[in-house]
């Protein structure tokens, strides 16, 4: 055999072994858990659910992945999807921040545990303001409020109400920013609050399944305006960051005064020196600013569904629940009543009784899609 | 003894032909699967799609919608904008640098590569947060400016001019290996000749350098082209909210909007773009391979 002709045959044997399929198969008893969520929550995680988790259910092992962003966890859940059909074990049990209603079809095809028929021993314990669709396990909650710089704006005349708010940021051009509400939930929310206030501040008005484009458009066009009218007043005549990081981070650099930012985020910024000791948080008192409530869902098809569902149960317990607020600074996924008395009594100022959370689903589209057409656009970044 | 001339060296034996080709197929083949098909597949999607009854049939209303829509165009204009203004400029600063490199002997010249190169291991996402500390509101640059007493400038932070910037540092190591790789064709004795007979900086550079590397400008110019016009980081985070560019719409029309039937068009759309710089790629190769 000549050495050219060896070399060839040689290499495509090579090369025909690397392109062998390749089994893997998900380890009996180790759920693979995959997170959308931040550091700090897959350290809560790792730090209190785990061990107690572990502790309470000999066996069973927790494998926290970090699945980067929401992208990133939908393509576990489209894979598992695809293995469906034909029982193929996905390699994945749960799904943590996650919308199930992503990867579109997944719910229809019964991809998703429903955990209204699961049998969830604390499953009525949730918050009935956290259900959204029954695939969804609402088990943390985390509201946005204002952040802002003490030494610039004396906590004394903060703004405390919307009309107050709006009636500051005029008069302060160029003080305030917030981030696409795509982007970021700090924004997000802050342009749902706008929505509140052109429809009367009545949460109950928005539910996940009354959306229709007559509502849309009766209830999103004077929101709208809202926003557009305070464009021109905002940072650089109507400038909006592409995440709740990059407010932060104007407000670190003293480029403005005040912005939107989710609590927790807030709270850790400042204990971590990210945000200076000098800065101020405040919530208006007419209606909060929406918050939301982060969940969990878990594959019908993984092959440790069983014990996925032990762990769903269990951090919904008031242990986990107790925890999420005392060690995580969110709120809790179950009604208040279900947390210990002595947190209950503790946390009764910082945490309001209500939570306005806005629906997802087509709502989010239409906000999302609506204020890039209607507010985002229509500002004149030139003028002085 | 006779020595017999190496008989073989540039594969006329015809006899070995398939094997030649047994060695491009699987490249080929898996372009094919990889490139070729997905974009076939997009096209058919966009264009055969389902009517009221769920039954499929040819239609171009997408490209209508995306056409009709001022909203859409605007995006798609201020990515043709930033695209000619990223190439444009990247060249202004990246020849200065290759011909310095070329020519220079020098130790300065190492670093100065060494610098040219740096920003090939710095990831987008590193650089963006690091350009608004810098270029930011109150950044390092407003702080130096203020310092001697010089006035404040407007941010480039989340207008068009942002990507710009960050899209031309994060550019410029490809741009000037390319231009650097065009230069080595260059050779010192050309320079020396027509130096010999008069000719001046700018006369050298225009009848001697340029027209030897206008290849290697075309190559940069397309490369550059093709990874701004689908680029996402930069515009993402540094970019304003509207007018967006075609990547960061692409990305939340098909994720926010969950609509990716849309999504697919603007995906054509770019590429019906790109593919005229492509073709100037394949062109200037093929030009080159001619004997």
């Amino acid at each position: 055999m000549k050495r050219r002709s060896f070399m060839i045959s040689a290499a495509g044997t090579a090369a025909g072994l690397a392109l062998m399929p390749r089994f893997a198969f998900a380890e009996a008893g180790k759920i693979d858990v995959y997170f959308t969520s931040d550091q700090n929550v897959i350290d809560f995680w790792t730090n209190v659910i785990k061990p107690k988790f572990e502790a309470a259910n000999a066996g069973i092992t927790l494998n926290l992945v970090d699945g980067g962003d929401s992208a990133g966890v939908q393509a576990i859940a489209e894979r598992a999807l695809a293995a469906l059909p034909s029982g193929a074990d996905p390699q994945s049990d749960v799904a943590e921040g996650f919308d199930t209603r992503l990867p579109s079809g997944g719910i229809e095809a019964g991809l998703w545990v429903d955990f209204s028929k699961a049998g969830l021993s604390n499953y009525s314990k949730i918050n009935p303001l956290a259900l959204d669709v029954p695939t969804s396990l609402p088990y943390r909650g985390s509201q946005v409020l204002l952040a802002y710089d003490t030494t610039k704006l004396d906590p004394a005349n903060v703004p405390k109400t919307w009309p107050a708010l709006v009636a500051w940021i005029k008069a302060n051009p160029g003080q305030f920013i917030y981030n696409r509400p795509d982007k970021g939930g700090s924004g997000g929310n802050f342009v749902r609050r706008a929505i509140y206030e052109a429809t009367g501040n009545d949460p109950a008005k928005f539910t996940v399944d009354n959306y229709t484009q007559e509502l849309a458009d009766a209830s999103l066009t004077p929101a709208w305006d809202i926003l557009k009218d305070l464009s021109g007043s905002l940072f650089d005549n109507g400038a909006y960051t592409s995440g709740n990081t990059q407010s932060v981070q104007l407000l670190s650099q003293s480029a403005v005064t005040m912005i939107p930012a989710w609590s927790d985020q807030a709270l850790s910024a400042i204990s971590q020196g990210v945000l200076p000791e000098t800065t101020g948080l405040v919530q208006l008192t007419d209606l909060g600013l929406p918050g939301g409530f982060t969940k969990i869902g878990v594959f019908s098809n993984g092959v440790n569904k069983d014990a996925a569902l032990k762990l769903a149960d269990f951090v919904l317990t008031e242990e986990i629940q107790s925890a999420v607020l005392t060690e995580l600074g969110g709120y809790p996924g179950v009604s208040w009543d279900y947390i210990a008395a002595d947190l209950r009594e503790k946390f009764k100022d910082i945490v309001p009784t209500s939570i306005p959370v806005f629906p997802g689903g087509d709502w989010e589209k239409a906000i999302n899609d609506g204020w890039y057409r209607a507010v985002a656009p229509n500002v004149d970044r030139t003028a002085a | 003894m006779t020595v017999l001339p190496a008989n073989d060296i540039v594969g006329t034996n015809k006899s070995r032909r398939p094997v030649g080709l047994l060695l491009v197929a699987a490249p080929v083949l898996l372009v094919c699967w990889l490139i070729i098909w997905p974009i076939i597949s997009a096209i058919i999607r966009t264009i055969w799609l389902p009517d009221a009854a769920a039954e499929k049939r040819f239609s171009l209303e997408t490209y209508q919608f995306f056409f009709s829509d001022q909203y859409s165009i605007n995006n798609l204009m201020v990515t043709l904008w930033t695209t000619a203004v990223t190439a444009l400029i990247l060249l202004l600063i990246c020849l200065p640098i290759a011909l310095y490199l070329r020519f220079a002997t020098n130790r300065i010249a190492a670093y100065v590569q060494g610098l040219a190169i740096f920003p090939m291991f710095v990831p987008s996402i590193i650089l963006s947060y690091a350009f608004i500390r810098v270029l930011g509101p109150n950044g390092t640059v407003d702080l130096l400016l203020n310092a001697v007493h010089l006035p404040h400038i407007r941010s480039p932070y989340l207008t068009p001019w942002g990507p710009v910037l960050g899209l031309v540092w994060d550019n410029i190591p490809l741009t000037v290996l390319i231009l650097l790789s065009g230069l080595g064709n260059v050779s010192n004795q050309s320079i020396e000749a027509a130096r010999d007979v008069g000719a001046g900086r700018l006369a050298v550079l225009w009848h001697i350098i340029l027209p030897r590397i206008s290849n290697s400008l075309l190559v940069a110019v397309s490369f550059t082209v093709l990874g701004i016009f689908s680029a996402f980081t930069l515009p993402y985070v540094l970019g304003p909210a509207a007018p967006e560019m075609m990547g960061p719409f692409m990305q939340r029309t098909f994720r926010d909007l969950n609509d990716p039937t849309t999504a697919i068009t603007q995906a054509v759309i770019a590429f019906g773009f790109c593919i005229v710089f492509g073709l100037f790629y394949v062109y200037s190769v093929a030009k080159n391979r001619a004997p």
